[in-house]
């Protein structure tokens, strides 16, 4: 199957394009970070049908609220990732989610992720293991708390019942892990 | 400069890049970060490795996710519009219809030939991987037609040589049956032997051979006792799993039968010190 060619733009020509409200911008958009915004999505509530709701919603909030946006003071993707991650948090602690849904443990939730991914694995994702692998399971554990499931480091502390200020220096310690590997 | 390596220390960067921060301190850490351009940098830094993070975390939504998406976010008109804008063309009345009416009919009849074209293309392409598909089955059918029709003829061989193997035992009249007992070289080994002096007949039944495996150097020969002399009715193989009567060299008249284990081939003589069986008649 040959995937339709996907549009991508540098990220200042990004913005304009959004701020312009250019329908170039709107796909680029969608194409460079649908997927990394609806794994997000998708390990803060783990249901296809309610992300795709989710990942809509956050498109239209990103979209309609771009002029609050400052790129002075972080990267389009923080921005972004931030709105995705509270719209999906503030739906997991909604009264109607939590009527109707199992409750699943962190390293779970995860694992079906991955293991759904497999329908629609792309290359991009194919190095996880090896990083994983580098990362330390404390180190982990806490940045997938605050980052993927929106934790505050508080809120981690309590679950993890280690005390704030190791909660911090493990987050500090798995990003300082990724920058070595990333950048 | 200290103060700020101790300020990146602190994880603050950290704090504000995840978002976990109250309005009044991430102001004060925008402030900072304006002061600061190694400020900003160390943060840059922190966020594209989340950035790649999250990306190696990605997850494709459905293709039509993006359609419907895209449906909900309002744009400029402006890129649109730009067809609208195009305002016909004024032209000769005379003139107008025959010629839009001759390039309608083109453009209709050229957008039915690539309509056609795609039509048919996409058919070719799903009758090409229907008629492999066939193939492939009809190639798994075959194979396994395969297997069954030689599962079927072991199986009818078996029974022949099981019925075979019973009318011998069932004519007592006709065949003698002698059972040879193993000798001190092999005192579990047994084997049956059907005898017919009338016929002058002599067969092995392998369903009933208990003895040592052969290996690729030896075999074993039967021998008849004809008047204290040994007379050579040929050899065999011990394989596991044999069934049917295996027809051993004529013979007349003998008082007595033996194994004896050879070198492939047979001997000429037995080699008495490898006798596994014997039995007389």
């Amino acid at each position: 199957m040959s995937k339709k060619h996907k549009i991508s733009l540098p990220e200042a020509d990004l913005i304009k394009a959004i701020r312009d409200k250019e329908r170039i911008g709107a796909e680029a958009l969608y194409d460079m970070y649908s997927a990394s915004l609806f794994g997000v999505i998708l390990r803060v509530i783990q249901d296809e049908e309610l992300g795709q709701d989710l990942l809509q919603e956050t498109f239209v909030k990103i979209w309609n609220s771009i002029d609050s946006f400052d790129e002075t003071k972080g990267r389009l993707f923080t921005w972004m990732v931030n709105i995705a991650r509270n719209l999906a948090v503030d739906k997991l602690r909604s009264k109607d989610f939590r009527n109707n849904s199992k409750n699943q443990d962190l390293e779970n939730s995860v694992n079906l992720i991955d293991d759904q991914r497999n329908t629609t694995l792309n290359p991009e994702t194919l190095g996880v293991k090896e990083m994983v692998d580098k990362l330390k399971p404390e180190s982990k554990a806490v940045l997938d708390l605050v980052y993927f499931k929106g934790y505050t480091h508080s809120e981690a502390s309590e679950e993890l019942g280690i005390p704030l200020g190791t909660v911090k220096t493990r987050v500090r310690l798995a990003i300082n892990t990724l920058r070595k590997l990333f950048n | 400069m200290e103060d700020l390596k101790a300020y990146i220390e602190s994880g603050v960067l950290e704090l504000y890049a995840l978002g976990d921060m109250s309005p009044g301190e991430r102001q004060e850490v925008e402030l900072m970060l304006q002061k600061h351009p190694e400020l900003r940098y160390e943060l840059d830094e922190i966020e594209k490795a989340l950035e790649k993070y999250a990306e190696k975390h990605s997850f494709e939504p459905r293709e039509n996710v993006r359609e419907r998406v895209l449906g909900t976010l309002d744009f400029k008109q402006g890129t649109e519009t730009v067809f609208k804008e195009e305002t016909p063309v004024k032209v000769l009345p005379a003139a107008t219809e025959r010629t839009t009416g001759n390039s309608n009919v083109y453009k209709y009849a050229f957008a039915a030939s690539v309509a056609l074209l795609l039509l048919s293309t996409v058919a070719i392409v799903n009758l090409r991987s229907q008629l492999n598909e066939s193939h492939q089955r009809i190639a798994i059918l075959e194979s396994s037609n395969q297997k069954f029709s030689s599962r079927a003829n072991y199986i009818e061989k078996e029974l022949s040589d099981v019925k075979h193997t019973l009318d011998v035992y069932q004519n007592p009249k006709e065949f003698k049956m002698v059972e040879l007992k193993g000798l001190p070289k092999a005192p579990e080994a047994k084997m049956m032997v059907a005898f017919s002096p009338r016929k002058e007949m002599v067969m092995i039944d392998l369903a009933s051979l208990r003895m040592p495996a052969t290996d690729e150097k030896h075999q074993y020969q039967l021998w008849a006792l004809v008047d204290g002399k040994p007379v050579d009715l040929g050899v065999f193989d011990m394989k596991a799993d044999s069934t049917g009567m295996i027809k051993m060299k004529n013979l007349k008249n003998a008082q007595a039968f033996a194994v004896t284990l050879e070198p492939r081939g047979g001997s000429i003589n037995p080699t008495m010190d490898e006798m596994i069986v014997m039995g007389s008649i």
